[in-house]
């Protein structure tokens, strides 16, 4: 049998698979009747034994790389991808993930990263004459005590809604970063961590040295422990991906760091749920004219939360 | 195997699916990606702009300035974020942009890109567009392994592949006239082996993107010595010989393709000469034994 008479009788196939494919491409799943669909898995189950029998009939290269495509095409669309899955997420985010992270190394790393810097510099700023300036710049400094300089309290909820979209654009994307660039050269989320602790200790430590009115610490009670758990959460996820790279655990490199993205994935998802949170009570309780004792409240119940989520739910023995 | 080192400096990946049957794929560089990749740039804002107009529009109108500003953040913070991933994991692997350039995003094993694999990929083009979203870090990496992963393709285990917009033709016929005379001479008895019928096919499929003298070059090689072999004259042109090797291995023989070609003068003496009989009644060389094809089960359809 020459290739002229074995093209002509599988030309129609391959064309009405093709003819498929594009239709296919088009539209959604659900909507492909179950008859085209059985009909398109034996279509392409021809076109795969075609390929596989290529070599053997001495197809030239070109109606090869036809069929390649075809077949590529086609798997493409018999295998497509799944949707998201919410019920298996809430399993995932509030039994295994807690679990994990009780007894993650990298983030017990980040949290004493993070404080021990915090701490440190939070001393320097406030014992040090011109460390706060030198670290994060007079420019920064002076804008965040006029920020804070008026006691005057209290805005509509038309503006703290606003607030709320501002901080949860602009945390959560801190808090993305941390995660991303902890990645680089392997021991990137190190730096990231404590440049951070750094930068964020230091204001801490100035506007404690300061002799006139400030709402700074009234400001920062309800929304902290949200949200410097929150980057601590993604500076670890951050390191776990970046070491990954260094401490291979006998996997290979690369393989390493598959498993590293996919553990490190449900830790960005609660971090993204720490930021979200803190963004909403930075937005409209720590703003507004509430007694310091409410604000207050706020943060021991969130503390209260986070003990429960970090140690009652991770401390459970594993399934 | 030899194709070790051909594989190595190409673009092909191959893909053993479910079926065991392994298809390759053509990987896409990074001068595919960037464009859609910029197409892609273009949506966003195009999008993000108009969305956080109408935000702005709307809660103005019912007096909630601020809440406009704050959604209209929140859109941005979505969009740049997420537009890719929220984009591959809902679309199959593909973006709008990489829809337009015909590329798709899929896991290094053929499988389809899961929607984790599809977000987290592009959280990480926060690492891979270092310094100064000049990209260095991601073209590096892409340079050094073998899928043109960048970090966040390793971290997820994806590859982006090039679906082929235009379905080349099947199998290349050659029409020249002097390739079909030639293609009578050859004897009927000679069977072409199957390293060279490939040789045949690809020196025919590249052949038009040759100059002349390339040609005679390249194919003087085999063309040199089959001709001494069928006793050809000596002005034959190698390359018109090759091609008629090809038409008689691929198209020529069993089914008389060669009668429905013109057949030109002064063939008979020669081919007479040589003693060899132009239609062949044997079963042409070169071709594997027949198996039977596999054929759709229709029936199933109804």
């Amino acid at each position: 049998m020459k290739v002229v008479d074995l093209l002509d009788q599988r030309r129609e196939n391959w064309r009405e698979l093709e003819t498929l494919c594009m239709r296919f491409e088009g539209r959604r799943r659900s909507k492909v009747e179950a008859e085209t669909a059985v009909h398109f898995a034996s279509l392409y189950r021809c076109a795969c034994a075609d390929l596989a029998l290529a070599d053997a009939y001495q197809l030239p290269p070109n109606t090869v790389n036809y069929l390649h495509q075809l077949v590529g095409r086609a798997h493409n669309q018999l295998y497509r991808s799944q949707g998201f899955n919410v019920g298996t997420w809430f399993d995932e985010i509030f039994d295994r993930l807690p679990r994990r992270l009780f007894h993650d190394g990298y983030l017990r790393l980040a949290f004493v990263l993070f404080w021990g810097f915090f701490l440190a510099s939070m001393y320097l700023g406030y014992a040090s004459d011109g460390f706060a300036e030198r670290v994060v710049g007079e420019e920064a400094l002076r804008k965040m005590e006029d920020d804070h300089a008026d006691s005057a309290q209290g805005r509509d909820v038309d503006e703290g809604l606003g607030a709320v979209g501002f901080y949860i654009r602009h945390n959560t994307s801190i808090g993305l970063q941390c995660f991303g660039l902890g990645l680089l050269f392997g021991v990137g989320g190190i730096f990231i961590t404590i440049s951070n602790a750094v930068g964020l200790g230091t204001v801490f430590g100035h506007m404690a040295t300061l002799t006139t009115e400030t709402d700074f610490w009234e400001f920062v009670t309800a929304h902290g422990p949200f949200e410097l758990t929150g980057i601590v959460v993604m500076s670890a996820a951050g390191m776990r991906l970046g070491f990954s790279i260094v401490a291979t655990g006998g996997y290979t490199r690369g393989e390493s760091l598959r498993r590293a993205g996919r553990e490190a994935f449900p830790t960005i998802i609660l971090g993204m749920f720490l930021f979200g949170g803190a963004a909403v009570i930075e937005g409209l309780i720590s703003p507004s004219s509430l007694p310091y004792w409410t604000k207050a409240l706020v943060a021991t119940a969130c503390s209260a939360l986070l003990v429960f989520y970090f140690v009652l739910l991770g401390q459970r023995p594993g399934d | 195997m030899a194709a070790d080192n051909a594989e190595a400096i190409d673009t092909q990946f191959e893909i053993v699916t479910p079926e065991n049957i392994a298809f390759q794929y053509r990987l896409a560089g990074p001068f595919q990606r960037l464009p859609a990749f910029l197409i892609d740039l273009l949506i966003q804002y195009a999008v993000l702009i108009i969305l956080f107009l109408g935000v702005l529009f709307f809660f103005g109108m019912i007096r909630l300035g601020f809440v406009g500003v704050g959604l209209g953040l929140v859109i941005q913070f979505v969009i740049s974020w997420f537009y890719a991933g929220l984009f591959e994991a809902l679309w199959n692997g593909q973006t709008p942009g990489k829809r337009l350039m015909r590329l798709r995003v899929i896991s290094a094993d053929g499988q389809p890109i899961r929607p984790v694999q599809a977000i987290l990929r592009n959280v990480l083009h926060v690492a891979d567009c270092q310094p100064f979203y000049l990209y260095q870090v991601g073209l590096w990496v892409a340079a050094c392994n073998r899928r043109y992963a960048r970090l966040g393709d390793l971290v997820c285990g994806t590859m982006v592949v090039i679906e082929e917009p235009q379905y080349r033709s099947m199998a290349l016929r050659v029409t020249e006239p002097e390739a079909l005379r030639l293609a009578e001479l050859i004897p009927a008895g000679f069977r072409v082996p199957r390293d060279m019928a490939l040789a045949l096919s690809s020196y025919v499929l590249r052949r038009r993107a040759l100059p002349w003298t390339r040609r005679v070059q390249i194919a003087r090689h085999l063309g040199e010595p089959l001709r001494m072999r069928f006793g050809l004259p000596p002005q034959t042109s190698y390359d018109m010989l090759l091609c008629a090797m090809y038409h008689r291995t691929f198209f020529a023989g069993a089914m008389g393709q060669a009668e429905a070609a013109p057949r030109p003068v002064g063939s008979g003496e020669i081919a007479v000469a040589l003693g060899a009989t132009p239609f062949a009644d044997a079963p042409p060389g070169g071709s594997a034994p027949v198996q039977p094809l596999p054929t759709v089960d229709t029936t199933v359809v109804g």
